[in-house]
Parts: C-alpha cells; sequence; structure tokens
C-alpha cells in the first residue's frame, strides 16, 4: 500500500514536472526597445503570447542600451545566456557573431514560409553561421532637410526622386557630393548671417550648419562614408585596406568640418546649440543623412525627406535591418523558435510601430507608413524612403571583421579624433589606422 | 556591561563563547558579502588571467600559463594608459591633497561667518550623483556653449577647447575632479578642529605667528589625515575612470590623452571580451597601486606625526 502510494505520488511529481511550461528569456536592449515609452507595447505582447500559451512562458529583460553588451556578455560566460535577444542590427549583431543559433534546420522543420520576405532580405540575414534571423525591421538611409531654411537661403529643395538633378541657380546640376557640397555651404551661417561661401565667413561662431551624417558616431564609424559607395575594410586575404572611394569619402568627411565648415565638430555637435547630440532636431542643421529609425526622435513637423545625392553615377543608401536572434546557448530552441515566430509574425506590425521600423513584408508597408502620417502629418512622401532600399549598401557598413569589436573600436578614435582635431593630415591618419587594424587582425589569424 | 578578552589559551566560560557566537552572527552578512562580491571575484580574476577566457565562448577556455602577463610587455597600450593614468595623477594628486587643507584651513578661521552655509556648500557636490557631475560638466565646458568660455568670452579671452585639445584635458579634468573634493575637506577640516587649543596657546606664547602655528601646529597634527586622503586619492586615480569614460565615450580622445587604464581593461575585458588579459591587466593595476601605497606609507614615517608614538 505504501509503496503504491509513494509510486503515485512519484508519477504525479513527475506529470507536474512535465507539464511546467518552458521559460523563454527575451533580452532586450542591444538595439531599440529598451526606452521607457517602448517597454508597455512590449509588455503587453508578452502578456498576451502567455495567455495564449501553456507550453511556453516568455519572460522579457530590459537591460539599458549603454550597457547591453557588457550584460550579455556576461550572461553568456556564466551561461544564463537569453534565448532570444533585439530587435538587434547588424552592428549588435556583429559585435556577438558566432554565438547566434542557424535557424534554417527549424525553419525546415516547421515548414515556414520564406517566401513572404524579398528575397534579398532573406539572404540580408544569412552569414557564415548560417540563417540566423528572421526578416522583420528595415531602415533605409535617406535625406532629412529642412524646407525653411533652403527658403532663407533661395535654393531649391533637394529631389525626391533617386538619380534626379538638382536646381541650383537656374541650372540643372546633377545632384551628386559637390552639388550637395555647395548647397550645404550656402546653408552654413555664422552669427552675422554669412554663409559658409563668404570670405566673411566666422566658422568660430557658426549657428546653422548645412549637413550631418546623424548619429553615425560611436560602433558605427563606417556608417560616415557610404555616400562613396559601398566598401569593407578586410581584403580578400582578411588584411586590412582602406577602399579608395571611402579614403575619398574620409577626406571629404574632413574638409566638411574643418575647412568648408558645413559639418559640426564633436565639440560644436555636444553644443546646446545642436541640441546637445541631436544635431538636426535642433533645428539649426538643413540636411541630415539618417535612417527611417530617426523618426524615433523627431517631435516637430518642419522637416520633409529627398534622396541621397550620387557619387560618381551611382546613388548608395545605408540600409539597417534589425530583427530579433536566437542564441546558440538555448536549451529550448524550438520553444525560442515559435517566440521568434509570434515576434516576427502575429506581434509584428504593433513592435514595429514602437521601434520605428519599415515592415520588410511588403504588403504590411501601407498600415505602417499611415500611422507614420498620423505623427507627422505635414505629407512626407515615404515612398522615397522605401525607394531607398533597391540602393542598399551591399557589402554592408555593418559587416563584420576579424577581432570585430577592437577593430570597430580602432575605427571609431578614428572617426573621433576627425571629428575634434583640426590640421590633421587625413591620408597620414588613414594609413596608420590601416597598420593598426592589421595588427588587430593578425591577433585572431 | 563590559567583558574583557580572555587571556590567550584560557577556557572561555559560557558566556564568553555565546558572546563570541553572536559576534560571528552579526558580523557574518559583511562576511558572506565580502567572500561572494569580493574575495571570489579576486580569485577567480587570479585564474583567468592564466587563461584564454573569453566572454562570449566560455567553453573554449585554455589554460595559457604567463602568456598574458607576457603580452603586457609588449601590448602598447599598456604603456600608453600607465603613462596617463601617471601623468594625471602627479598634476592631480598635489591639488587634490593640498585644496582641501586650505579650504579647511579658512573654514577654520574664527574671522568666517556662516561657517556652518560654506561647510553644505563645499561639501553638497559630493552628493551629486557622479554621471549627472559629468554631464553637466561637459555641458559647461563645451567650447561653443558652455558658461566657463561665455564668462572667459565677456572679458576678452579666447576659451580653451577644454575636452578636445590635449593641452587643456587635464586641467579640464582637474576642474572636474574640484566637484568631488568635498569629502577630503570635511575630513581635514574634522582633524583640524581636534587639535587641541592648548597647543596653539603655547606656540602664541613662544611667539609664533599665524603661518608659524600652521606650519608647526596645525600641519604635523593633521597628517594623519593628510596621509589619508593621500591614500584614498591615490587609489581614486588608480580606479579613475567614470569621467574620462563618458567625456570620450572610451575613444580616449582627445589624442591617447584619457585612455586611463582602466579605460583599457574596461574594454579589454567588456567590450572585446577578452577576460583572461583584462584580469591580467587588473593584477598588473592592483600590483602597481600596492607598490604606491606602499611608498607612501614608508614615506609616512618621514614625515607622518602620531601624537600617540610612531605606528609600528
Amino acid at each position: 500500500m505504501g509503496r503504491r502510494l509513494l509510486a503515485a505520488a512519484l508519477t504525479a511529481l513527475a506529470g507536474a514536472a512535465l507539464a511546467q511550461p518552458v521559460t523563454i528569456t527575451w533580452f532586450v536592449g542591444l538595439g531599440a526597445g529598451a526606452q521607457p515609452e517602448q517597454k508597455a507595447a512590449q509588455d503587453a505582447i508578452v502578456e498576451r503570447f502567455n495567455a495564449s500559451r501553456d507550453d511556453i512562458r516568455l519572460e522579457i529583460v530590459y537591460v539599458t542600451n549603454e550597457v547591453s553588451v557588457a550584460t550579455l556578455s556576461t550572461l553568456i560566460a556564466t551561461g544564463q545566456a537569453p534565448d532570444i535577444v533585439g530587435p538587434v542590427g547588424g552592428a549588435g549583431s556583429a559585435a556577438f557573431a558566432g554565438n547566434f543559433l542557424d535557424l534554417q534546420p527549424l525553419i525546415e522543420e516547421d515548414g515556414y514560409d520564406l517566401s513572404q520576405f524579398p528575397e534579398a532580405a532573406v539572404e540580408n540575414q544569412r552569414t557564415d553561421d548560417g540563417l540566423i534571423g528572421i526578416p522583420f525591421a528595415s531602415f533605409p538611409a535617406f535625406l532629412y532637410y529642412r524646407p525653411a531654411l533652403f527658403d532663407e537661403a533661395g535654393l531649391e529643395y533637394p529631389p525626391t526622386e533617386v538619380g534626379a538633378p538638382y536646381v541650383l541657380d537656374g541650372q540643372e546640376v546633377p545632384w551628386d557630393i559637390d552639388t550637395l557640397t555647395e548647397v550645404a555651404k550656402r546653408l552654413t551661417v555664422d552669427a552675422n548671417g554669412y554663409d559658409a561661401t563668404e570670405p566673411e565667413f566666422d566658422p568660430a561662431r557658426t549657428v546653422q550648419w548645412g549637413f550631418v551624417n546623424q548619429w553615425a558616431g560611436a560602433g558605427v564609424a563606417r556608417q560616415n562614408v557610404t555616400l562613396f559607395g559601398p566598401g569593407t575594410m578586410v581584403d580578400e586575404e582578411g588584411n586590412a585596406r582602406m577602399p579608395d572611394n571611402w579614403r575619398e569619402g574620409w577626406r571629404w568627411y574632413y574638409d566638411a568640418i574643418w575647412t568648408h565648415h558645413f559639418m559640426p565638430s564633436a565639440d560644436e555637435d555636444a553644443s546646446d546649440l545642436l541640441a546637445a547630440g541631436n544635431p538636426f532636431e535642433s533645428g539649426r542643421v538643413a540636411m541630415a543623412q539618417s535612417h527611417l529609425w530617426y523618426t524615433c526622435c523627431l517631435t516637430g513637423t518642419e522637416w520633409d525627406i529627398a534622396a541621397l545625392p550620387s557619387y560618381q553615377g551611382t546613388v548608395t543608401a545605408r540600409l539597417h535591418a534589425d530583427t530579433f536572434r536566437i542564441l546558440k546557448q538555448t536549451r529550448h530552441p524550438r520553444e525560442a523558435f515559435e517566440v521568434l515566430k509570434y515576434l516576427t509574425g502575429e506581434a509584428s506590425l504593433e513592435l514595429l510601430a514602437v521601434y520605428g521600423g519599415m515592415p520588410t513584408r511588403p504588403g504590411d508597408q501601407d498600415a505602417f507608413f499611415a500611422a507614420l502620417d498620423e505623427r507627422f502629418p505635414q505629407g512626407v512622401d515615404w515612398e522615397v524612403a522605401k525607394a531607398h532600399v533597391a540602393y542598399a549598401d551591399v557589402p554592408s557598413h555593418e559587416s563584420v571583421m576579424p577581432n570585430h569589436n577592437k577593430a570597430n573600436d580602432r575605427l571609431d578614435q578614428f572617426k573621433s579624433l576627425l571629428d575634434s582635431q583640426p590640421g590633421l593630415d587625413v591620408d597620414a591618419e588613414i594609413d596608420r589606422l590601416i597598420a593598426d587594424l592589421q595588427a588587430i587582425f593578425d591577433e585572431v589569424r | 556591561m563590559s567583558t574583557r578578552a580572555a587571556p590567550r589559551g584560557a577556557r572561555l566560560t559560557p558566556l564568553a563563547r555565546e558572546q563570541r557566537l553572536w559576534g560571528w552572527v552579526f558580523l557574518s552578512p559583511w562576511l558572506v558579502g565580502f567572500a561572494a562580491f569580493t574575495a571570489l571575484p579576486i580569485l577567480a580574476s587570479l585564474v583567468f588571467s592564466f587563461t584564454d577566457f573569453r566572454l562570449t565562448d566560455p567553453e573554449a577556455v585554455s589554460f595559457v600559463g604567463l602568456d598574458n602577463f607576457r603580452r603586457l610587455t609588449v601590448d602598447p597600450l599598456v604603456r600608453v594608459s600607465l603613462g596617463v593614468t601617471l601623468r594625471f595623477a602627479l598634476i592631480s594628486l598635489p591639488i587634490a591633497v593640498v585644496l582641501p587643507v586650505a579650504l579647511a584651513a579658512l573654514l577654520d578661521s574664527r574671522w568666517l561667518v556662516g561657517k556652518p552655509l560654506f561647510r553644505t556648500l563645499f561639501y553638497m557636490p559630493y552628493v551629486v550623483p557622479v554621471v549627472s557631475a559629468i554631464y553637466i560638466w561637459q555641458g559647461v565646458l563645451n567650447t561653443q556653449s558652455g558658461w566657463l568660455n561665455r564668462l572667459l568670452r565677456l572679458v576678452g579671452l579666447p576659451g580653451p577647447n577644454w575636452l578636445d585639445d590635449v593641452r587643456w584635458i587635464y586641467p579640464a579634468l582637474v576642474i572636474i575632479g574640484l566637484w568631488g573634493l568635498g569629502n577630503a575637506f570635511l575630513i581635514t577640516l574634522a582633524g583640524m578642529q581636534a587639535v587641541p587649543t592648548a597647543y596653539y596657546e603655547a606656540a602664541r606664547v613662544d611667539g609664533a605667528g599665524p603661518l608659524a602655528r600652521f606650519r608647526h601646529v596645525t600641519l604635523p597634527l593633521i597628517s594623519p589625515v593628510i596621509l589619508y586622503n593621500l591614500v584614498l586619492s591615490l587609489i581614486g586615480l588608480m580606479r579613475y575612470f567614470e569621467v574620462p569614460f563618458i567625456l570620450s565615450n572610451g575613444t580616449g580622445r582627445p589624442g591617447s590623452s584619457t585612455m586611463f587604464f582602466n579605460i583599457h581593461f574596461y574594454k579589454t575585458s567588456f567590450v572585446f571580451f577578452d577576460m583572461g588579459y583584462g584580469s591580467a591587466l587588473a593584477w598588473l593595476m592592483f600590483a602597481v597601486t600596492m607598490v604606491l601605497t606602499g611608498l607612501l606609507f614608508w614615506s609616512a614615517r618621514h614625515w607622518v606625526f602620531y601624537a600617540g608614538g610612531e605606528r609600528g
């Protein structure tokens, strides 16, 4: 009798243990999602998922972006890695290259239909580790501009059609880097009202700038030269290199700050004049190259969007593609994949609205832009944003380099130097950068 | 009620045993915390320093002997970052020691009106969270819109580029550091006020003026406090991190002038995930700090006056 009771009790306990839902942890903070105003929507999605499933319990962990890399690496090191991370873009993913699960076997086992996404978007998720993500959000780059500042300077607005010409002083000219430079100089004004093309212009008293690469700073230095075309800093043998177009791009970048003065230096960028690091939002910058995600942080409606200029006849638009990824350390890959499908499927529109990301599924895009129109009723032509996806930089400026985090850190130092020090020999600094990168690459050969 | 310590080897009474037990019980939260959050991590970092442990690849860890310590000798950033740290220490340590003494002497003066107000004002910045204070200073020191340069422009002086000029970044860091001197100042003031007035009266009778009294009475009697401030400031400098990290985003800007040793250590361990080598860096810093602190204590025999006699 006693044995039977014991056996029954053990069976009941085992049954109860088997019926326990599997816990899947979702780590938010490597990219968007950890802002206070974004948390409520994500919490609601987690709650809905948990209400709909008995077999999986989803838990969300928020970490602020500044400490997310250190936190995630420590969690991985201690065997406490979350199952899912995201949304995360190329830069965040590159920092953890080699740690993401290849989804291909799970996709095949599940019969998941990848044809709902453009093929290029799926290929964008393929790395040496396999297919490490399901396409979710795209953030093409384009030109934000302030029409009022163009009006004030008596200049035409930049073209909205990619590759279309610009009208400068009544003449049709190509909308290219040279034209952008000229227009940006005319839009750069000092406290006495002189623009940067005039000899009386005083760069120490600039109060309005012509152009900025909005939020292309730490961790993403390569973003600053993609107007000059795509490129990679690793050659076929795995050695460090600076593509010629990017070398020219860095020279232009440096001259824009220190010779033509139409781009703010580090000190100017951090000043109250430029909203302490949010220059375009300050209203004192006429044009900014940035991504669709920048709509997150625009409050007014006195802006519009336009096409990026060409370089040697070709337009290149940076593309950020964020998604969720499963870490290799997960003990429950199937359950994690179920959550991944939910986040990139049923919950995707709600999440995309929170993150400001353009749905990669073409069918979802109209609803997304309609929601943006409600926020920005000035009548932005979002077709301009969509059109830039076709000019995405391949290879991506976020591509993985050998010893990636260290190499990227050295690039940050290089950009920081250009931003803050006048009188540099840019070519010599580039050569020094390449020599250092080579040593960094060699450490992991 | 008081209990005397039992002589060595003597049998403890039940009461003494009980009191000893309760002593350990009350100490145990600290002991457990120290073991879990200090001693064990220190021990772990020593073990890590002999491995190639990478945070993102914990399963591939292997023993590498002294490789990480050999790497310390060829890593150019070790030389650079140690140089930056020591150079800044040479500039800021004297200020961190002299200024609290000077301020305390001012506030100890019987002629000063409103002492409690000044004490509060000098201490107040110390309670501002360090990160907030750094962001505020970043704004104050901005070339374009910072108050300091605006004031300089008002008197016709061109303001320097405090944060992006290698000639001005250390003065800027010192200015920011002054913000947190409240604690050292208060301790020094307490030390000054504890000097028996009889010594001053005796010195006055011997014909000593204010400067002589300060030099021959005050300074020797507060020298233990100065040593204390000096040791804490030195240790603080060896772990100097938040200010340069936030100001330069860890890039060492301008040039490599803010590439302090702890930024190199932090980036190696938590940005490049190279925890094995990062641990070796931590132990190098520990060794440097120990040597410098040891030198301070050795030198203290020659300049610190202990009223109760020389310390062993």
